[in-house]
């Protein structure tokens, strides 16, 4: 077993980053989709309900069937799994973004108005940074669901630790099969931890929430 | 009320735990379409045959997994094995160019070693080819792989990514043999060759000889004069203790001996392939039409 | 006989279920019992178990959290571990699914019962009923409705991990996705295992959330018996 890791090294290497990259595009590209609507959502409440049973709806549905819906348009590679992964991160970013930005104390933000400042300045000083744990731990969550993701997505060529799996299946190699599994399982491990940590770290001083998670 | 719905689930619960009996035959199937029109055949004349429950374990990633499958009990049939890629593979031989021989030899070793039971062939031959379009065979008189050593250097040829480091029978072993390479190759995806010809984006592939776009692309099959490709003669295949304790699956196998030529075995495919066809459905028309060969009652 | 290739996609995708019509349906079916045999698994032990933690809340922890790991692991990754333990086809897909429903049951049956309202346990305890009949008259019902939330989420999930359970041999809506990805213009073929997976698991999420509401107590307008 030792000798999977080190016969394969440069490959492992490069997987890891390519499931990594893969990931943190996805999650990026949903967090810059779902986090201004969550906040616009927050404000036009009328629509919100339709888009959050969109957003719901993409995600009941099984990621290989996903995945394998954007070969057609996008072909085979790292950009529909990217497309598909984004899709997936999106309703736990959009809910908690939504219900974080609700859950703002109208006091406070009438306090806020009452100071003088504008929307604008409201929304950076005051409702952001006290939706932020909520939209933290939203985000934290669609990470890790993408990381999990993210090993299926090696069947469409994005490459990827699931690369090592799948081989494992098709070789009936089961060092590759174990050695992929303890690689992604590990990597989806850590990044659940690492988060957990800077969500905390986000939460403004004056707020530590007891617990933390709130999702 | 409440008790109707608890005595459903239950039975639902317990019938999910029998079905786990380990008296079923499970057929293995690898995830090319030939196998699994094949795998889907057997099904049927097993289903027709005897009263046996009929189970697929299919999309297999390769010939290795399904004969880890038979080892390991998770199949206790194959739907079809070759006598080249077994010989060379699984039984790790050298590769025999007799047909007869290589036949005679796996049905030999599998019974010695393995204790499973590699049946006569079905009728079909399905291993590599050279192929080129209607028009370049005419252009330049093609028939057979020595009629490509003149113009060798500055052919284009589109392979199976994995032939190229194949032992034995690939490209290494077919410079060897023939005594020509080739200009430019190029190794892609084994389902894109055919394609890739037709549309001239290379002069000659190396193809399967089974396959249904041999058909569909007009494509003319180069003969393989010297020989070099060793035969890939198909056949059912099972574990030997299998048969015995079950004579009615033996005999219902046997059936399907020499009945699929690899003509039909290409239009099946093509059935499947191109018509979009699954080969579940293609199998069952399939056996329909042939009144799932009753006509023979011998075993 | 008509050139597939020039029949535009959806032509190809009507054709396709006309001639695969039963064969379509008879993985659909395969699909949903293999998905169901592991919730209905993952059910008979998770609700007794997510039950008895709430009674020892020192064990909650542990339990939840041992869930939780195991639903961080990539469903792929977890499967082909069993699978080298207990082989492939079904029988490995249906643990696999056992294990990543056990979070969302366990949870929601804690949870779910943990946030019963004391005065309601009280009374009943003041009535004279014995623990066990609480737990049968009083909280499973008053919970039933969080209890399904999991269930539903096992489910849903449930049906994404059947799908991938194609690769191992188990069979399944996913045979039709791995026939349409290697065929060369499999682009119907994909659509026609994709859609009917999809919908099975949207169908699954609308059907229960409503089973769900219908339960729910605080949310009944008229009182009646969950039938």
């Amino acid at each position: 077993m030792i000798g999977f890791f080190t016969e394969n090294s440069a490959d492992i290497l490069l997987k890891t980053w390519e499931h990594f990259y893969i990931s943190f595009s996805a999650l990026l590209l949903g967090v810059v989709i779902a986090v201004p609507l969550g906040i616009l959502l927050s404000k036009t409440k009328k629509i919100a309900k339709i888009v959050l049973t969109v957003t719901s709806v993409l995600q009941t549905v099984p990621s290989l069937a996903l995945l394998a819906i954007m070969i057609p348009f996008l072909g085979v590679g790292k950009v529909p799994a990217i497309v598909a992964l984004c899709i997936y991160s999106l309703l736990p970013i959009l809910n908690n973004t939504f219900i974080g930005m609700q859950s703002v104390n109208q006091n406070i933000k009438a306090a806020g108005t009452a100071m003088g400042m504008t929307p604008m300045q409201s929304m950076r000083m005051v409702e952001l940074p006290l939706a932020m744990p909520i939209i933290m731990s939203g985000i934290r969550l669609s990470a890790v669901y993408v990381i999990s993701w993210a090993t299926l997505a090696s069947y469409i060529g994005a490459g990827g630790l699931g690369d090592f799996i799948f081989n494992g299946l098709n070789l009936y190699k089961t060092e590759l099969i174990v050695g992929g599994a303890l690689l992604v399982t590990a990597l989806a491990l850590l990044v659940d931890f690492l988060l957990s940590r800077f969500e905390r770290f986000m939460i403004p001083k004056g707020l530590r929430m007891q617990g933390g998670r709130t999702s | 009320m409440k008790k109707l719905i608890v005595i459903f689930l239950v039975t639902i619960l317990l019938s999910a735990c029998s079905n786990e009996a380990n008296d079923k035959i499970r057929i293995g199937s690898v995830v090319t379409t030939e196998s699994q029109i094949i795998a889907y055949i057997v099904k049927g004349m097993l289903e027709y045959y005897t009263d046996e429950e009929v189970e697929l374990i299919n999309n297999l990633g390769s010939s290795v997994v399904l004969h880890q499958a038979m080892l390991n009990g998770d199949a206790n049939i194959s739907a079809v094995r070759y006598t080249g890629t077994d010989l060379t593979g699984t039984l790790k031989q050298e590769p025999i160019s007799d047909p007869q021989k290589a036949l005679a030899a796996v049905q030999r070793l599998f019974q010695d070693e393995f204790q499973m039971t590699f049946f006569d062939s079905y009728g079909f031959n399905n291993t590599y080819a050279f192929m080129v379009t209607q028009e370049t065979a005419k252009q330049y008189g093609l028939e057979k792989i020595s009629d490509l050593k003149d113009m060798a250097s500055e052919l284009q040829v589109g392979v199976d990514t994995s032939w190229m480091n194949r032992e034995g029978d690939g490209y290494e072993g077919f410079v060897e043999t023939y005594g020509f390479d080739f200009g430019r190759v190029f190794p892609m995806q084994i389902g894109l060759v055919y394609n890739a010809v037709s549309q001239n984006e290379v002069d000659v592939v190396l193809g399967y000889t089974t396959d249904g776009r041999i058909a569909s692309y007009d494509l003319v099959v180069l003969e393989d004069d010297l020989q070099f490709f060793p035969p890939y003669d198909a056949s059912p295949f099972a574990d030997t203790d299998l048969l015995e304790e079950k004579p009615e699956v033996s005999k219902a196998l046997q059936r399907l001996v020499g009945k699929i030529s690899t003509e039909e075995m290409q239009r099946l495919n093509f059935l499947a392939d191109n018509n979009l066809i699954e080969p579940a459905v293609v199998a069952e028309e399939f056996l329909k039409e042939n009144e799932y060969f009753s006509g023979d009652d011998t075993p | 006989m008509t050139d597939m290739t020039q029949l535009s996609v959806v032509e190809q995708f009507f054709f396709y279920m006309r001639e695969n019509g039963s064969y379509v349906f008879s993985q659909f079916l395969a699909h949903f019992q293999l998905s169901v045999y592991g919730v209905l698994l993952a059910s008979v032990i998770g609700i007794p178990l997510g039950i008895w933690i709430s009674k020892f809340p020192k064990a909650s922890g542990p339990v939840i959290t041992l869930a939780n790991i195991i639903q961080t692991i990539p469903a792929l990754a977890l499967m082909a571990i069993i699978m080298l333990v207990l082989g492939l086809g079904k029988t490995t897909v249906i643990v696999t699914v056992f294990f990543y429903s056990l979070l969302p049951i366990v949870k929601n049956t804690f949870v779910g019962i943990r946030n019963i309202d004391r005065s309601l346990t009280d009374a009943g305890r003041g009535m004279g009923m014995t623990k066990f009949q609480i737990l049968y008259m009083v909280e499973l019902p008053l919970s039933l409705s969080v209890i399904i939330t999991g269930i539903r989420i096992a489910l849903v999930v449930a049906i994404g991990i059947v799908a991938i359970g194609a690769f191992i041999g188990a069979g399944g809506l996913g045979d039709i996705i791995i026939r349409g990805t290697n065929a060369t213009s499999g682009t119907a073929i994909i659509l026609a295992g994709a859609l009917p997976t999809a919908i099975m698991a949207i169908m699954a999420d609308v059907l229960l959330l409503w089973l769900e509401k219908r339960l729910d107590p605080t949310k009944r307008k008229k009182l009646r018996v969950a039938a």
